[in-house]
């Protein structure tokens, strides 16, 4: 009995803190749907704005820009963070801390002091600016997480089973293959959809060094501000966010069925 | 595990070169294309009709990046490294710009359209004889207000100060539109500069400001059309779209002493590297037909007055969006006021901070 009327307070409490979290998720996926202009009144269902977003050439070009952006960066943050976090969580080398401390830093510096310091470098190398430089800025700060996510993930791990590999006549690069990386691979894929994620919606770095085509959708949402933000951009969330679920989706399929895989 | 992290890295890899090869020749440096030009405009401010047409006529290709504040216009030309032709500031950052060497002295001789600008909108004192630009678009700043709610009409600032209207009042954000209100009120110019009119501007201010809802710049139109706010300072572009979303609900005025004249203008910054290609762009604007096409397009005014009678009746005839003459003479351009600059923020702070 007591422990029923706990049950249900438990879950209201759920059900409050996930209203609490998706409410405002759900008005904008509504809110993509209605006829209104302004958002602030419910007239109606509507497809127009999905179908207005078709004929946005620049508003579909912005997304565009932040996939490219968002997956290289990822890419390559990911190809340059782990080998840091392996070096950081496996090795003693001289220098040991400070390469630590530096790899901390970007996440710790302020946005709009990162994204000045790197528009002035860019300008004293007279790097011209890009889509190349949005990339570039945001490698910067993304390897860092990168590297503190698997550095995390490894820390946890007991080096034993390595050990154990190199003792059962595994040389060190089928170590690294057969055990390290499926160990820290949860923490590679966490990392990376976390890096993804900070690259798509970044404004404040952004805004500094992106150059000629390289509006990315955060600045050209914030750009409308000036004539108010019309519900095309409801609709462009939208189409984010079931991208985005659906990334999730498959990565948990993806990773549930190769556990179950004896490989 | 490992097919599981290969499929991650190609789907995030596929996912860049999928959307890449559009991203890659737009990226490309000015060099090694033909022929283009480099907009940085605000949003919204060039109808995509208009872009088609000269490229389609030219051949040249059309850029445009978008910004959100005319801070990131100085921001980005500061860099030293910023690719764009072409950019369109308001009146104040203009001075700021010129001040700076940041914009290129513009040839009126390569602009055989230039004749058809009003001349109202032309030689202001943020760019004399307009030597760097010409005037693209302007507006207004007044009062839009919600008809059901506030009975009589509106027609004068103290509106904004009518303690009937108390917690249903939206200011704009800004420190010079704020002041211009109290300021019109105590029959002054916008640009005061006695600091005994700007201290009793400030009192009027600080008074009004337990009637005050909110200090909002970017989101007024829609606070008053979703009825938050009934009385709102606001920019005419956003309160005109507002307005004709609600007709016979909502309203916007010039008050009868005087609003805001903004003024956008068009101007080469100094490494543009286009500079053929950006005049033709600016003389394709200046025609009648095309000047006509982006009012129509974007709704705010523009200054070129041959292409007034090409210009669709409803946006023409709009007094949101051009005001009649008289209402007009009665506005006043925020001007740079040097030093004052620096007592009306201190000013406004103490208002803010109240």
């Amino acid at each position: 009995m007591n422990s029923n009327w706990h049950r249900r307070l438990l879950a209201a409490h759920t059900a409050l803190v996930y209203l609490f979290l998706y409410a405002p998720i759900a008005i904008l996926v509504v809110f993509s749907f209605n006829a209104a202009r302004q958002t602030a009144f419910w007239e109606g269902f509507t497809l127009d704005w999905y179908r207005r977003l078709l004929g946005n050439a620049l508003l579909f070009r912005s997304v565009r820009n932040s996939l490219v952006v968002a997956g290289i960066t990822t890419a390559v943050a990911v190809l340059l963070g782990t080998p840091a976090a392996l070096a950081l969580a496996r090795h003693e080398f001289r220098g040991k801390r400070a390469t630590q401390a530096l790899l901390y830093l970007p996440v710790i510096i302020p946005e709009v002091v990162l994204g000045a310091a790197l528009v002035t470098f860019f300008g004293a190398v007279e790097l011209r600016l890009s889509l190349w430089t949005v990339v570039i800025a945001h490698v910067v700060f993304s390897v860092s997480y990168v590297a503190i996510v698997v550095r995390a993930r490894l820390a946890g791990l007991d080096p034993s089973l390595e050990e154990a590999a190199r003792d059962l006549g595994a040389g060190p690069v089928e170590t690294f293959r057969r055990v390290t990386l499926p160990l820290a691979a949860p923490g590679i894929v966490a990392s990376a959809l976390l890096v993804f994620t900070l690259s798509i919606d970044d404004y404040v770095i952004t805004s500094f060094v992106a150059g000629v085509g390289a509006t990315t959708l955060p600045l050209h949402i914030y750009s409308m501000l000036k004539v108010g933000v019309t519900p095309e951009v409801n609709a462009v969330s939208t189409l984010l966010l079931a991208g985005t679920v659906v990334l999730i989706v498959v990565a948990h399929r993806l990773l549930s069925s190769e556990t179950g895989d004896p490989k | 595990m490992k097919r599981f992290l290969l499929t991650v890295l190609a789907a995030l890899a596929a996912i860049a070169f999928v959307s890449c090869g559009g991203a890659k020749e737009e990226a490309a440096p000015a060099k090694t294309a033909p022929q283009q030009v480099n907009i940085y405009i605000w949003t919204s401010y060039l109808p995509q009709e208009v872009v088609d047409g000269f490229q389609q006529r030219t051949g040249i290709k059309v850029n445009v990046d978008t910004y959100d504040s005319n801070e990131a216009i100085l921001a980005k030309l500061q860099s030293g490294v910023a690719d764009y032709d072409l950019v369109v500031p308001s009146d104040y950052m203009m001075r700021t710009l010129i001040l700076q060497g940041l914009l290129q002295t513009l040839d009126h001789a390569r602009l055989p359209h230039f004749k058809n600008l009003d001349p109202r909108f032309l030689n202001q004192q943020y760019d004399p004889d307009n030597g760097h630009s010409f005037p693209y678009l302007w507006g207004t700043t007044g009062i839009g207000y919600n008809r059901q709610k506030v009975k009589e009409p509106v027609d004068s600032w103290r509106a904004l100060f009518d303690g009937r209207y108390a917690g249903r009042i939206l200011m704009l954000d800004d420190a010079r539109e704020a002041f211009g209100a109290a300021l019109r009120l105590l029959g002054k110019s916008i640009n005061e500069t006695d600091p005994a009119v700007l201290r009793q501007a400030a009192g009027m201010l600080k008074k009004q400001k337990a009637l005050v809802r909110t200090y909002n710049s970017s989101d007024f139109a829609n606070l008053l059309a979703a009825g938050d706010v009934d009385v709102a300072q606001g920019f005419n572009g956003e309160m005109a779209e507002a307005v004709a979303n609600a007709p016979g609900r909502l309203s916007y005025v010039i008050p009868k002493e005087g609003g805001t004249l903004w003024i956008d203008n068009a101007a080469i910054p100094k490494g543009a590297r286009n500079v053929d290609a950006v005049y033709a762009f600016l003389d394709y604007v200046l025609e009648p037909e095309v000047a006509a096409k982006i009012v129509n397009g974007v709704h705010y005014a523009g200054a070129n007055q041959a292409a007034l009678p090409l210009i669709d009746a409803k946006v023409r005839q709009d007094p949101s969006i051009y005001p009649p003459k008289e209402i007009l003479d009665r506005c006043e351009l925020i001007e740079d006021l040097g030093e004052t600059t620096q007592l009306i923020d201190e000013l406004w702070t103490e208002v803010k901070a109240q």
